[in-house]
């Protein structure tokens, strides 16, 4: 049997305790073992974002970083982003804007995306595309993300209490 | 044609939402992950494997080489006449670095990888062909032995009298132009998830294959399942433009694994597989191409050389010669075409389709061929293209080899690429620029994007026909509660088909798109279909959709008529349910119309059966056979969609940097169903044209070793690389199809590349700089105009 | 593309961590960030036995005044760095140069120490501790040493760290009065890997001319190229476009360019031509000079 080692991970407000590989990626644990499909498996060497994440608080490529390192972390997949029927502000601007077409990018560009917003409220057009750059989308020609994280932004400046 | 009021059709509705379910989602009970060693050697023997130690590894269920493929397998499908070979694992030899040597099914992917790694084979390297020019020539090492030689296939093709037009011409402008191989790499990589039941000898397929319900039976038969007893589920697809096609050894190599180890197993590549396996790489051209002019700047003739590097094997064929064939003279009118393919085969990975499909490499070698033409006649590049454009009232337009061209106006386009572009103020700005220094250039292609393709594309090249089918199939309900339901047979790439069918049933019935389902069907409970690819979905969805429609509306008009008493010519539907025309008094909802279908049969006219359903097979709206003496081709892509771009870019000399500062793209697809959605496919596919133009290419080095088996050296573009679109549109309906829609979705790749060129190429017009290949690396810029300067 | 297995060691003190590099010696290889290595894990292009993740050494991230100058503990963060106030007012080089490494996502992983210790020859960070002339604080069982940074980098993915060896702080000097620096790259697409990459540091005195110079290039080598032959161009002279020109020659002639499917080697000894140039003359204009 080979070694595991246990762990817990705070995913979306749940605590998990698991037993993990060292060698198993944070990304291959959040939807195998916590079952969470949302976060994707696009390159496995951190060039396309598509396994994109919050782990305390900062976007990070859950492809490059072992479950075991994430040990006692809080993580935040694109499942915490939205809960029930509601969409996210961010979910509902992408699907407004046509910010997304196969959908595959879309949860790295959200987490992406919130984190600008948190950070910038009114970002610039350049200041999202230097941001968004981090995430590659082979659909969109990035110009529906563009508006749609425009639209979340003016939106959430005219909405009193933001998420 | 006239427009008319539409409701639904043409309005900007925001895409159905949800959650979806990618091929790597799917997780069955017990099921086994897959990892594939694949060669390091572009040519060799396989002497000898050894798989004794991977079985032996805890965790390992099936291990499956070459020779388990031989047994257990039959030979991919592919659509060429010609005997080369091809297993899901190779057999005997290996013919490309990456080829797939052999399989491990385990617990986990991190398993069956180690597994992997314990596999030793034994290989006897064979001389190594990579130069198509190479190994065309007799005595080269030969690939496949049955074949005479590398050179799989070479034809000339030609319509009119070329001699002529060649001979009466006052200048002939000749171009030899390079277009590197490329590759589709959408983020979500192609997998299968099989299951197989030995009793009833069913396998259940879920992949992000495509063509399901059109080749299906060709996958039954490689896996050596009854063709009946394969059900392929269509998934959602994270991107595809072409790569997803078939995906034989994929569904061939799980299956095997399924078979063997009596469970589940699912593959998907990781990237590296994808990167340098892939099933589809695009074309990989070398063009000497000539164009016949009159001084006047009419274009006579042209005439097309290429020679196509196919890589190790030939599924494909030669069908992206076989489309091209479609717009060889473009927008233009020219007598007279030839068109000469060498398809050559050598040790790298093989070509199937991306996005444009060969004729986004067309458009690049005539729209360099018409600025050159400007150029040496010293015509402006505008007017030469009017001068040449069929005029709006040509059409439908038939061309020398055949295919119609169902509508357009071509003049149109241009005036509004030119009007949102202010061209006249960009060469204003660029004189200024230029008087600063700096390398400013205006680039402008007008070229065709053919849509909705037709199959025989496929045969063209041979003498004796082939398929001639490629049809599009729905369902359409109505339940008890007046719910409508469609029910699809393809898969989801992204390119919104939901919402079409979503549209077109609403503006067929009068009822909001928001309240239709959707849903989709396996294989085995489907009708024909294709799938999306060819830019064909938003045509042959809307065909079969108000083709079920028609079906519907008969029933629904009488049982309302015999509820009213009325005939049923006099029903109208709109606003929710159904009534006689004039008396809104005598009308019933879709909800009453479902109860009574379902649940009053005596109230149904006598005869009639309960229920509310229809299902419909579109099929190629327009598609004649060529004539015996194969002189006119017949129609094959007559959903003629045309563009014009016009980018502008600043070249640094120094350093061979191009960046945007605009992109101009007016687009004519016949009919808009969805503008908003228009607009999605239209700014990705000038995006991937970006990176056609300046940053992708698949590149081996001359030892077969490929050098962009990683995202850090095959490049996509990111959003810093790409600028914000300015879209415009015109709207010629095209008279062959359901609302006159023509297909959009792949004329942004297959127009953004000649385009850039010429930018490229007007940026550095001081120096003198013929651009004449793609990618435009930041090197190979440099170089020109070095090369220029002395 | 997943890793090969390991041993798996997670210390909570840096006495901890040296007793692991201590005992398991080259078997071991150090895991912070993981932005370099665990890519390298899941291509299995390594196959270390332990691997010993100094995730939990938090101590060892910081940055701190040091001398007028700033001390950056080996963990921290490349965005601390970049957000870093201290380092912006002291040292801003080093913050525009963190600027071009990858992509926030990974700058939020990625540390400084960790970038310094992988050495990839294209990377930004190890150009700009050569120019710096920064000092490189190493650890061991055995005790602690300095290195400084014109010797800590020693071949392509190869520093003068030893097995047992840990890199815990990084010391760089601020620059006199009358100085400016300026970080200048390529790379193919926004966040890629330098083709390359130059780093400039000019004092200028109160004459105008140049005082001194330090200039170090990144992707032209298989370690950060210091072209002392272009520092001489310029120390005691005036900087005039003619004197610029010789400095570039000189450093485009110190380098040894790799040849990839990016660029040949010798369009990158053009591009460091080119951006010699360009930093040179960015650093001076920060340096009050025109």
């Amino acid at each position: 049997m080979p070694t595991t080692i246990p762990i817990g991970l705070n995913v979306n407000g749940i605590r998990h305790e698991l037993n993990v590989e060292p060698r198993w990626l944070l990304v291959d644990v959040i939807r195998e073992q916590i079952g969470l499909t949302g976060t994707h498996i696009g390159c496995e060497h951190g060039v396309c974002g598509t396994c994109t994440v919050l782990v305390n608080g900062e976007t990070a490529r859950s492809c490059l970083m072992l479950a075991a390192t994430a040990d006692g972390a809080e993580i935040t997949t694109v499942e915490g982003l939205s809960t029930g029927e509601t969409l996210h502000p961010l979910q509902a601007a992408f699907r407004e804007a046509q910010g997304l077409q196969c959908g595959f990018c879309t949860p790295g560009m959200l987490m992406v995306a919130h984190e600008l917003l948190r950070e910038n409220r009114s970002p610039s057009e350049q200041e999202i595309r230097e941001s968004i750059s981090a995430n590659l989308c082979r659909c969109t020609g990035y110009q529906g993300i563009v508006d749609a994280v425009g639209l979340a932004a003016s939106s959430q400046a005219s909405a009193p209490a933001a998420r | 044609m006239a427009t008319t009021e539409r409701r639904w059709i043409g309005k900007d509705i925001p895409r159905l939402a949800g959650r979806a379910t990618y091929t790597d989602d799917v997780k069955l009970p017990g099921m086994l992950h897959t990892a594939v060693l694949r060669s390091p050697h572009p040519h060799a023997r396989i002497a000898r494997i050894d798989t004794s130690r991977a079985r032996a590894l805890p965790g390992v269920f099936a291990v499956a080489t070459g020779e388990d493929a031989k047994e257990m397998t039959n030979p991919l499908p592919a659509f060429c006449a010609e005997p080369v070979v091809q297993y899901c694992l190779a057999v005997d030899k290996v013919r490309f670095v990456g080829e797939a040597v052999a399989a491990v099914a385990a617990v986990d992917r991190y398993t069956a990888e180690d597994a992997v790694a314990l596999i030793d084979v034994e290989y006897e390297p064979l001389p190594v062909i990579t130069d198509p020019f190479e190994a065309m020539k007799p005595g080269a090492i030969k690939l496949h032995d049955p074949l005479p030689s590398n050179l799989a296939f070479e034809k000339t093709l030609s319509f009119g009298d070329v001699a002529a037009d060649f001979a009466g011409a006052d200048r002939v402008i000749r171009r030899k132009l390079r277009w590197h191989r490329a590759s589709a790499q959408p983020l979500e990589t192609a997998g299968a998830v099989c299951r197989y039941d030995p009793i009833t000898q069913k396998m259940d397929v879920w992949s992000n294959t495509n063509m399901i319900n059109y080749v299906g039976w060709l996958i039954a038969n490689t896996i050596k399942v009854p063709a009946a007893k394969l059900n392929i589920y269509p998934m959602y697809v994270g991107g595809s433009f072409g790569s997803k096609h078939v995906l034989g050894k994929i569904i061939g190599i799980a299956s095997m694994l399924a078979k063997r180890s009596g469970r589940p197993v699912k593959f998907m590549e990781d990237r590296v597989d994808n990167l340098i396996a892939s099933e589809n790489l695009a074309c990989d051209r070398f063009y000497d191409a000539e164009l016949a002019v009159a001084k006047d700047g009419v274009f006579k003739s042209i005439r097309v050389k290429v020679v196509d590097d196919y890589g190790a094997y030939f599924q494909f064929g030669h069908g992206t010669h076989g489309n091209a064939l479609a717009q060889v003279t473009g927008p233009y009118r020219m007598g007279s075409f030839e068109y000469t393919v060498q398809c050559v085969l050598t040790n790298k990975c093989q070509q199937g389709v991306f996005r444009g499909a060969g004729s986004d490499a067309g458009n690049f070698c005539l729209e360099r061929l018409v600025d050159a033409a400007a150029q040496e006649l010293g015509i402006d590049r505008v007017e030469i293209r009017r001068r040449n454009f069929i005029a709006p009232d040509r059409f439908p337009f038939k061309t020398p080899c055949g295919n119609v061209y169902d509508s357009g106006n071509y003049p149109a386009v241009l005036d509004r690429a030119l009007e949102m572009s202010g061209f006249a103020e960009l060469k204003r700005m660029q004189a200024e620029a230029r008087a600063q220094g700096r390398y400013v250039g205006i680039g402008l292609a007008t070229a065709h994007q053919r849509s909705v393709y037709g199959p025989t594309e496929f045969w063209f090249w041979y003498d004796s026909p082939g398929l001639t089918t490629a049809p599009e199939s729905v369902g359409l309900s109505l339940g008890p509660t007046g719910e409508f339901v469609v029910t699809m047979f393809s898969p989801f790439w992204g390119n919104s088909p939901e919402t079409v069918v979503a549209q077109t049933v609403g503006e067929e019935f009068g009822i909001d798109p928001s309240q239709v389902t959707v849903t989709y069907e396996d294989s085995q409970h489907a009708l024909p279909g294709a799938g999306p690819g060819g830019s064909r979905m938003t045509v042959m969805l809307t065909g079969a959709v108000a083709g079920a429609a028609r079906k519907l509306k008969d029933k629904l008009s009488r049982i309302a008529a015999h509820q009213f008493e009325a005939a049923p010519e006099d029903i109208v539907f709109a606003d929710g349910g159904a009534m006689v025309k004039g008396s809104p008094d005598k009308s019933m909802s879709y909800g009453d119309l479902g109860l009574k279908a379902y649940w009053y049969k005596l109230d149904l006219p006598p005869g009639m059966e309960s229920g509310l359903e229809a299902r419909h097979t579109y099929d190629h709206p327009y598609l004649t056979k060529p004539s015996a003496d194969r002189k006119d081709l017949g129609a094959f892509y007559p959903m003629m969609a045309h563009g014009a771009h016009v980018p502008v870019v600043e070249v640094e000399p120094a350093t061979g940097r191009v960046r945007f500062l605009r992109y101009v793209a007016v687009h004519d697809v016949g009919t808009i169903v969805n503008p908003k959605s228009l607009r999605g496919q239209i700014t990705g596919g000038i995006t991937q044209g970006i990176g056609m133009a300046l940053y992708e290419q698949s590149a081996y080095d001359a030892d077969g070793q490929p050098l962009t088996a990683s995202f850090m050296d095959y490049l996509l573009p990111t959003a810093q690389e790409v600028p914000r679109f300015e879209i415009g549109h015109v709207e010629t309906p095209s008279p062959f199809t359901e609302y006159g829609v023509k297909g959009g979705g792949e004329g942004g790749r297959m127009i953004a590349p000649a385009a850039i060129a010429s930018a490229v190429e007007d940026a550095l017009a001081p120096f003198g700089v013929r651009v004449d290949e793609v990618p435009l690396t930041p090197e190979r810029i440099v170089k020109l105009v070095e090369a220029a300067r002395r | 593309m997943k890793p090969p297995r390991f041993d798996y060691l997670a210390p909570r003190t840096l006495d901890e961590a040296l007793a692991h590099l201590h005992h398991h010696g080259d078997q071991a290889k150090i895991l912070a960030g993981g932005q370099s290595l665990i890519p390298m894990l899941n291509f299995r292009l390594a196959h270390p036995g332990v691997v010993v993740d100094v995730n939990r050494l938090t101590d060892l991230a910081y940055v701190r005044q040091h001398d007028g100058g700033v001390a950056v503990g080996a963990l921290t963060r490349q965005h601390a760095v970049e957000r870093s106030e201290l380092v912006r007012a002291r040292v801003p080089v080093v913050a525009e140069a963190c600027r071009f490494i990858g992509h926030a996502p990974i700058r939020h992983r990625g540390t400084f120490g960790g970038n310094l210790a992988h050495a990839d020859p294209a990377s930004e960070l190890p150009a700009v501790m050569v120019a710096l002339e920064a000092e490189m604080a190493v650890a061991s069982r055995a005790g602690s040493r300095a290195i400084p940074a014109g010797q800590f980098f020693i071949g392509p993915l190869t520093t003068a760290l030893q097995p047992g060896e840990m890199l815990t702080e990084i010391r760089i000097p601020a620059a006199p009065p009358r100085s400016g620096g300026a970080f200048v790259e390529m790379a193919r697409r926004a966040g890629d890997f330098a083709l390359v990459g130059v780093a400039a540091l000019v004092t200028l005195d109160e004459a105008g001319q140049c005082a001194r110079a330090r200039i170090a290039l990144c992707g032209v080598g298989p370690t950060p190229v210091r072209a002392r032959a272009a520092e001489d161009a310029l120390v005691g002279q005036a900087p005039t476009t003619a004197v610029l020109d010789e400095a570039a020659d000189r450093a485009a002639a110190a380098t040894s360019p790799p040849s990839d499917v990016h660029g040949s080697a010798e369009f990158r000894r053009k591009l460091a031509r080119h951006f010699a140039r360009q930093a040179l003359a960015a650093a001076i204009q920060r340096s009050g000079g025109r």
